[in-house]
C-alpha cells in the first residue's frame, strides 16, 4: 500500500455538528473537493508532500509559521541543517492540520486542565528523605563528588 | 479448586468451563481456526495449579523463559530480559512459601512484562530511547512495586516507541517489534513490545502505558486484551512523563479476567501521584465468579452506544463488520444496542496532538545530559544540552519537541494549546452525556487491522490518523477496554481486530464484567498467533 491521502474536513461551530466526518480515502494522489453547506477548509495533502490549501471564508491564521532553527534553540536540540530541512515542512504539515481547531466556535467553554479534578491531593510541605542516594548519583554521568559537573557557561550577547 | 487460603485480595471460585450458554459465531472473513474453549484466565490456573501442587513456580517460570528464548529473535518483544537465575531464584522462594503453608499474592507465580518506559530499579529503563541508554533508576514505579509486594515475577522490560511517541514501535531507538500473527507487521504502538510478548505467551500479563491509545491500538493488532483505566485510578509514580494530563498505565492479558486481576493489582491511591484518585477501588476480579453465564440474556437491560463517527468511510470494510457482528452478539447477550453521535469527534485528534506535544516538549526537558542519561562532549553548557539531546532522541520525539515548543511559545499559547483544552471540554461534556444515556459505548480500536513494518513511516498525519479512534477517551481520561472480537484476511490465518469498550469514569468494574461476558460468549474465535505451538494450557 501506497502512502495515503488525508482528507480533513473542519467543522464549524459545536452548537451544528451535522457533517463532523473524519474521512480517509483510501487510494493516494489528490482526492476531489466535495461541496458542502457549511463554510469550511480542506487539506488536502498528496504524495508528493505539498499541502494544498483551500480556504473560505474563514479567516486565515495571521500566527507566522513555525521558525525550526529558532524553535530548536529554544528547545534545546541541537538540530544539522539537513534535520531542519527535512523536519520544516512536515512541522509546517501537522502546524497547519492544528490551524483547523482556529475555526471552531468555542465561546465561552472552559478551557480543561485535564479530566477530572478532585479535591486538592496535595501533601503537607514537609521534606522527606530519599533512600536511594547512591542510585541516583551513580546514574549521574560526569560526577566529581559532591558535585555534578557540567562545562563552563557562556553568556549569551 | 482453589485453595483456600485466601489473603485479602485474592479472589472467589470461578467458573472455568460452562455447558450451555448464548453463543455467537464471530465475523470471519478469514479462514477460521478450529473452535476451541474461549480465553480462559491464566493467572488463576496458574493460582490453582500451584496450590494443588500440580506444578512448580520454578517450572512454570522455566517453561515461559524458555518460549521467550525461543520466540524472541522473531519476535524481538523484549529491550532488556531478566538473568534466567534471578527469575527462578524468585519463583524458588515462592516454591518454599507455598510448602510452607504460608499466604502467597493473587499475581502468586505470574510472569509479567513492563513496558520500558515504567521505571524498575534492578533493570535497564531506556524509554526506548538512546537518550536513557543503560539507565537504572533509584526506585521502581508504584505499579511494578504493587506487582512485586503480591507475587509477580518481572522478566523483562518490553520495546516501545521512543517516550510512548508512536503506533507501531517502529520509532524505538532500539528495535521494531513484530506482530505474531504475521512477522511482517507491525504490533501496534506505543506498547507493541508489551502486546507482542502477551499475544505470544512469552509473559502471562503485561504492563503498557495508554496516552492516545497505546494499549488500545496494539491490544487489537495483537489479538490480546488491554485495558486503559480511568485517569488517576493507576498511580503514574514512576511512568517516564510523556503528556502528563493523559497518560496512564494500562494493563495487557489474554482474557479479560487476567487483565481485571491485573488492574485491581496495580489500582489505588498514591500518596506519590498528585493525581491519582482517592476514590475506592473496587474489586474487580471477584465479580467474575459471580456472573451466571448459564442465564440466557446474561446482559439484559444493558444500553449499548455504538459510536457511528467510528464506522464511516475511511475504516475498512473487514472491521466495520467485525464491530457490527459485535453488536449482534451483544444483542443476542441481551443488550439493547443504538447508534450514537458523538458531535465534535474529528476535532479531538488535532486537539490531542498539540495537547501531547505541548506537554511533551516540557516533560522532556528533563533529559539534558546532565543528572542521568547519555551526555555528549560539550566545552560549554548549552552546546552540552543541545548536543546530549540531538544524539540522544529519535526523529519524530525532536519534532513532536518542536512542535510542542511552538505551540506553547509566547502569543501562541491561546491559540493553540488554550483552544485543544476548550475543544477537551467539549468532548469531555459530550461523552458524559453519552455515557448517561448508555452504560458503555463501542467502536473499533483502530481503522485497520495491523499493517506491513515500514508502510506509515514517512508520512506523520497518515500515522497520527489512525489515533482517531481512541484519542478521544484520553482527552476525556475515561476507562476502555479492548477485546479481539473477530479477524479480517491477512497473514496465514487472518488478522484479529479488536472491539474497543468505553465506559463512564471509574466504571471499569462495569467494563470488565461485559467484556467478560462477551468474551467467554464468543465461538469459533480463537486468538492465539500461528507462531505459537498449540498448547491447550494456553
Amino acid at each position: 500500500m501506497g502512502s495515503r491521502a488525508l482528507l480533513m474536513l473542519k467543522g464549524v461551530s459545536s452548537i451544528a455538528p451535522k457533517n463532523q466526518i473524519f474521512n480517509f480515502n483510501c487510494k493516494s494522489s489528490r482526492s476531489s473537493n466535495s461541496s458542502f453547506s457549511f463554510s469550511q477548509v480542506v487539506i488536502n495533502h498528496n504524495k508528493n508532500n505539498k499541502v494544498r490549501r483551500c480556504s473560505t471564508t474563514t479567516t486565515q491564521s495571521s500566527l507566522e509559521p513555525p521558525d525550526v532553527s529558532r524553535l530548536a534553540e529554544t528547545a534545546r536540540i541541537s538540530l544539522t541543517p539537513s534535520e531542519v530541512e527535512e523536519f520544516a515542512p512536515k512541522i509546517q504539515q501537522v502546524i497547519d492540520w492544528f490551524g483547523q481547531l482556529q475555526d471552531v466556535d468555542l465561546h465561552s467553554i472552559e478551557p480543561s486542565i485535564r479530566a477530572d479534578t478532585e479535591d486538592s491531593n496535595l501533601r503537607d510541605d514537609v521534606p522527606e528523605t530519599f533512600e536511594n542516594r547512591e542510585s541516583m548519583i551513580a546514574a549521574v554521568p560526569s560526577y566529581e563528588e559532591p558535585y555534578i559537573k557540567v562545562p563552563k557557561v557562556l553568556n549569551k550577547e | 479448586m482453589l485453595g483456600t487460603l485466601q489473603p485479602p485480595r485474592t479472589l472467589s471460585r470461578f467458573p472455568l468451563y460452562l455447558t450451555s450458554r448464548p453463543v455467537t459465531l464471530c465475523t470471519l472473513t478469514a479462514q477460521s481456526p478450529p473452535s476451541t474453549s474461549p480465553a480462559h484466565s491464566q493467572i488463576l490456573s496458574i493460582r490453582h495449579s500451584l496450590l494443588t501442587r500440580q506444578v512448580t513456580a520454578a517450572q512454570l517460570a522455566e517453561s515461559y523463559l524458555s518460549r521467550l528464548r525461543l520466540t524472541e529473535p522473531h519476535l524481538k518483544s523484549f529491550l532488556h530480559v531478566s538473568d534466567s537465575d534471578a527469575v527462578l531464584r524468585q519463583a524458588a522462594l515462592l516454591d518454599q512459601r507455598i510448602a510452607g503453608g504460608e499466604d502467597v499474592g493473587p499475581l502468586a507465580g505470574v510472569v509479567v512484562g513492563v513496558k520500558d518506559n515504567i521505571c524498575t530499579a534492578d533493570m535497564p529503563s531506556t524509554g526506548g530511547s538512546r537518550v536513557l541508554e543503560g539507565y537504572r533508576p533509584a526506585y521502581d514505579a508504584t505499579a511494578v512495586r504493587k506487582i512485586k509486594e503480591l507475587g509477580g515475577i518481572v522478566v523483562g522490560k518490553t520495546n516501545l516507541d521512543e517516550f510512548g511517541m508512536g503506533s507501531t514501535t517502529e520509532a524505538s531507538a532500539f528495535q521494531v517489534t513484530a506482530n505474531p500473527w504475521d512477522v511482517s507487521r507491525v504490533p501496534g504502538g506505543s506498547s507493541g513490545g508489551s502486546a507482542a510478548a502477551v499475544s505470544a505467551r512469552q509473559c502471562v500479563v503485561s504492563l503498557g502505558s495508554d496516552t492516545g491509545g497505546s494499549v488500545r491500538q496494539p491490544a487489537s493488532f495483537c489479538g490480546v486484551v488491554g485495558l486503559k483505566p480511568t485517569y488517576g485510578r493507576v498511580s503514574r509514580y514512576g511512568l517516564m512523563a510523556y503528556a502528563s494530563s493523559l497518560d496512564v498505565i494500562g494493563c495487557f492479558g489474554s482474557s479479560v479476567a487476567d487483565t481485571g486481576i491485573l488492574l485491581h493489582a496495580i489500582s489505588g491511591h498514591d500518596r506519590l501521584d498528585a493525581t491519582s484518585s482517592k476514590r475506592e477501588v473496587p474489586d474487580f476480579a471477584s465479580q467474575f465468579a459471580s456472573i451466571n453465564l448459564l442465564e440466557s440474556k446474561p446482559l439484559k437491560g444493558l444500553r449499548v452506544g455504538v459510536i457511528r463517527e467510528t464506522l464511516d468511510e475511511g475504516v475498512d470494510a473487514g472491521v466495520i463488520s467485525a464491530i457490527r457482528g459485535a453488536a449482534s452478539h451483544l444483542e443476542e447477550l441481551g443488550c439493547s444496542v443504538t447508534e450514537i453521535s458523538l458531535p465534535s469527534f474529528s476535532l479531538g485528534l488535532p486537539a490531542y496532538y498539540i495537547l501531547a506535544s505541548s506537554e511533551s516538549s516540557s516533560n522532556l526537558s528533563r533529559y539534558d545530559g546532565v543528572r542521568y542519561g547519555n551526555q555528549a562532549v560539550a566545552d560549554e553548557l548549552n552546546s552540552l544540552y543541545g548536543d546530549s539531546r540531538a544524539k540522544g532522541f529519535g526523529p519524530e520525539v525532536k519534532m513532536r519537541i518542536l512542535m510542542g515548543t511552538y505551540g506553547l511559545s509566547a502569543g501562541y499559547y491561546d491559540a493553540y494549546y488554550k483552544r485543544a483544552q476548550q475543544v477537551r471540554t467539549i468532548i469531555r461534556k459530550s461523552f458524559k452525556t453519552a455515557l448517561d444515556e448508555n452504560d458503555i459505548l463501542i467502536s473499533p480500536a483502530a481503522p485497520s487491522a495491523a499493517y506491513k513494518i515500514g508502510e506509515k513511516i514517512d508520512d506523520p498525519l497518515a500515522m497520527y490518523a489512525g489515533d482517531i479512534m481512541t484519542v478521544n477517551v484520553n482527552l476525556a481520561g475515561l476507562p476502555a477496554l479492548v477485546l479481539p472480537c473477530g479477524f479480517v484476511e491477512g497473514g496465514k490465518v487472518g488478522l484479529p481486530v479488536g472491539l474497543q469498550m468505553i465506559g463512564a469514569a471509574f466504571d471499569e468494574e462495569k467494563l470488565l464484567k461485559v467484556g467478560h461476558i462477551f468474551e467467554q460468549t464468543l465461538q469459533n474465535c480463537r486468538f492465539v498467533p500461528p507462531l505459537i505451538e498449540d498448547d491447550t494450557a494456553w
